[in-house]
């Protein structure tokens, strides 16, 4: 372990590392355009040159490494003026255009030129070099040329990352640029991040370009509900909590904005597929469900739940326990599932499709899974791929007669539309049943045959854990508000367990520590320690295994 | 001419209203003098047309140069919006009256343009302080106040109301302290030379030193 000096205090540091990661796990700024942890080493930004001792020049921090006793300083005054000066190089040819830029809020040029320049620039507005402005490089990214500032970062992700190798600096000197030979589309199914690894506005998003300045925008930590790989994200939404001020900031609209790669080494380092970026575009796609419905009635939802209760409680007692059963999916969280069993007794699955077959299968080499459910893994962990086999089963079961009622909770998927033959089978299985419970999430044609519709929050709508392919428990966060009377499931199976004479919480912490005492692989396991990067790994089931 | 217990800062004149009451109400020389007082300005009013009032609502007395009335949006030489959409109003808007929809130019030098901009004129508090923060000079302020609509749903002005309305041209524009810049090119367009409404401001603002007005480091 070699020691550094970094300001004059001793780190240990990693054999292997440069001095911008030894930095960066220690909490010292260094300021970078082109240094990006997952994408590989340039160093041609020349921002993060430092001062180390015995050499006679600066040297870059992102591709030096480190070295016994060496001593670096990052707070003199020969530092502070080469990055002064690289910001005014950088800087040359800029166009300020701050005001129609969708970048500026979270646009590093803006940060470090208040932070490290301050300069005027010696070059007149008029006099700077014009290049291509807002041309669609992609069907997600535009390009603008004037304010790239060549740190290739997207040129490294499409060479590193994704092995594409669409994007490339073409010329040499000062007339490089970034571009696509032939203007080709720059259409991988991970273009997405080449706008999140920009940092500054020269690629911007199609889909979210001009619909928000980001600082009206409240960034929540998430996890993507579009596969079983649980990527960690941010979602980005109206910032105003409730109420009052502009119409489309408040979040009675409750509009998410966009979502941005959040880093996690363990599962998606800082990427998102394209899919998954845009799949809270799902929730705008049918029309929402707002209020509940009893035989196409309008009604509140605390009215409705004794309601709900009786008859179940009423069919249990005349053709015994099993012939009530319930249905979630993979698309509900933890807390709603363990629920959800607890009332139900055990008679309860989640199978639509192959989502068990399936939900460990990857769809490339990068971060997508064939399984479009967050949660398969989770319902497996609590013990939901019972005797009951499945809709297609229990679809037969209800034919039968065997099943009587039925909580049917639907939430589309958020990748990708539901297999038409899911929708049929769930038809069916409504027509079959004496008595069911739909929740769901959008206004379906095939759920109004339900004896009661209850509108239910979607993805980013509840608080609650995932468990994402490999057995890490990750937590979603409500970012937005549901509409209408929508409530999360674990809320509506909270209040239905209290009907039946326990004491139940609806706040899903709570839940989660239950769930913990229960379940073998969860032990240990609260919302604090798994916080915002996800939790310890719980096992895979056997028989998922065998 | 003692200062009143209460600590005003300057010497405030008192008058002893009970002692001049006592003066001049208890006399019947007073009356015939408030009179004189009517007849006096009876005369002068008829006689030397020396009327101090106006007829409100079809003249009014001149306003100032800075007065913060009603929005304007001004438009480049060809008609179309100055404004670039970067929700600068709207973020400094201290009334948050300010509602922008913004879209895509479909000249690229522009890029972003408004395609909605509504202002709730009664929420606003007339502050000022979008015209001070518009870079571009495409929000400034008119010399009208009138308000008087039958529904409240009119006091919702959008883009035309905003951009042409018979007040601009007739009053002219009111509070703008940003035209220097604008007429000294730092962000114009060589096809806009000159602003459409004179001004008789004649010192440089300080955005005209716009670049060095940054605060230069170390």
């Amino acid at each position: 372990m070699p020691k550094i000096t970094i300001n004059g205090q001793v780190y240990e540091a990693a054999k292997g590392k440069t001095i911008i990661q030894v930095a960066d796990d220690v909490g010292i700024e260094i300021p970078r355009y082109c240094y990006h942890p997952d994408i590989g080493i340039e160093g041609s930004c020349r921002m993060c040159l430092v001062e180390v001792k015995g050499t006679p020049k600066l040297l870059p921090a992102c591709a030096t490494p480190v070295t016994d006793n060496m001593e670096v300083r990052t707070d003199t005054e020969r530092v502070h003026e080469a990055v002064r000066y690289a910001m005014e190089f950088l800087l040359l040819h800029h166009p300020i255009d701050c005001s129609v830029c969708d970048q500026s809020g979270e646009c590093w040029l803006q940060d470090y030129y208040m932070a490290h320049a301050g300069h005027d620039s010696r070059y007149p507005l008029g006099q700077k070099t014009r290049r291509r402005k807002a041309f669609n490089l992609g069907p997600l990214v535009k390009l603008d040329q004037e304010r790239c500032i060549l740190c290739t970062r997207c040129v490294r992700f499409t060479r590193n990352v994704t092995n594409t190798n669409e994007i490339q600096v073409f010329s040499r000197g000062h007339n490089s640029e970034i571009g696509i030979f032939e203007d080709r589309p720059l259409n991988n199914p991970y273009s997405g991040n080449v706008v999140d690894v920009c940092p500054v506005g020269a690629l911007t998003s199609t889909d979210f370009r001009f619909k928000a300045r980001v600082w009206f925008l409240k960034g929540t930590d998430s996890v993507c509900g579009g596969c079983s790989t649980g990527c960690n994200l941010r979602i980005d939404h109206s910032a105003r909590a409730a109420g009052g001020g502009i119409p489309g900031y408040t979040a009675t609209d409750g509009k998410i904005y966009r979502t941005v790669g959040r880093r996690n080494v363990e599962v998606n380092k800082s990427w998102l597929c394209d899919e998954g970026r845009l799949s809270f575009h799902t929730l705008e796609r049918y029309p929402r469900l707002w209020h509940a419905r009893a035989q196409g009635e309008q009604k509140p939802v605390n009215d409705l739940l004794p309601d709900i209760h009786a008859n179940f409680e009423s069919i249990r007692a005349e053709y015994g326990d099993g012939a009530v059963a319930a249905l979630g999916s993979g698309m509900n969280t933890n807390e709603a599932l363990f629920l959800m069993k607890k009332y139900f007794k055990g008679h309860v699955d989640f199978r639509l499709g192959k989502e068990v077959e399936l939900y460990q299968q990857p769809q490339d080499d990068l971060l997508r899974r064939l399984d479009k459910h967050p949660n398969t893994h989770g319902a497996l962990d609590l013990g939901l791929a019972g005797g009951l086999g499945g809709l297609r089963r229990l679809r037969d079961l209800a034919e039968k007669k065997e099943i009587r009622a039925m909580w049917i909770s639907f939430h589309p998927q958020l990748v990708g539309e539901d297999a038409q033959e899911i929708i049929e089978d769930l038809r069916r299985l409504i027509q079959a049943l004496d008595y069911s419970v739909v929740s769901t999430t959008h206004d379906f044609a095939w759920a109004h045959d339900a004896g009661h519709l209850l509108p239910m929050a979607a993805w980013a709508e509840e608080k609650g854990t995932y468990t994402n392919y490999a057995g890490r428990v990750q937590i979603t966060n409500r970012a937005v508000m549901p509409p209408g009377d929508a409530q999360p499931l674990h809320v509506l199976m909270a209040e239905l367990l209290n009907r039946a004479g326990l004491e139940v919480s609806t706040d899903p912490g709570v839940v989660f520590q239950w769930i913990a005492r229960e379940i073998p692989g969860y032990t240990g396991l609260d919302y604090d320690t798994i916080g915002s990067s996800g939790g310890a790994v719980s096992p895979v089931p056997e028989e998922v295994l065998r | 001419m003692t200062p009143v217990s209460g600590g005003y800062a300057v010497d405030v004149p008192t008058i002893n209203v009970s002692d001049r009451a006592r003066r001049e109400n208890a006399t019947v020389w007073s009356t015939f003098r408030a009179f004189g007082v009517t007849l006096r300005r009876f005369y002068t009013s008829l006689f030397k047309g020396d009327i101090p009032t106006i007829n409100y609502p079809e003249e009014s007395r001149p306003y100032s140069e800075r007065f913060r009335g009603t929005h304007i949006l001004t438009v480049r030489d060809d008609g179309s919006l100055k404004c670039v959409a970067c929700y600068m109003c709207a973020t400094i808007c201290p009334a948050e009256c300010i509602y922008i929809e913004a879209g895509e130019h479909p000249n690229p030098e522009i890029e972003k343009f408004p395609t909605r901009f509504d202002i709730d004129m009664m929420r606003c508090i007339y502050c000022g302080f979008c015209v001070d923060a518009c870079p571009e000079e495409a929000i400034i302020m008119s010399r009208e106040h009138h308000q008087s609509v039958y529904e409240r749903s009119e006091t919702l002005w959008g883009i035309e109301k905003l951009m042409a309305r018979p007040g601009i041209d007739a009053k002219g524009p009111g509070y703008r302290p940003n035209r220097p810049m604008a007429e000294a090119r730092i962000f114009n367009k060589p096809e806009q030379p000159v602003c459409p409404f004179p001004s008789h401001l004649e010192e440089r603002h300080p955005a005209v030193l716009y670049e060095s007005m940054i605060r230069r480091r170390g």
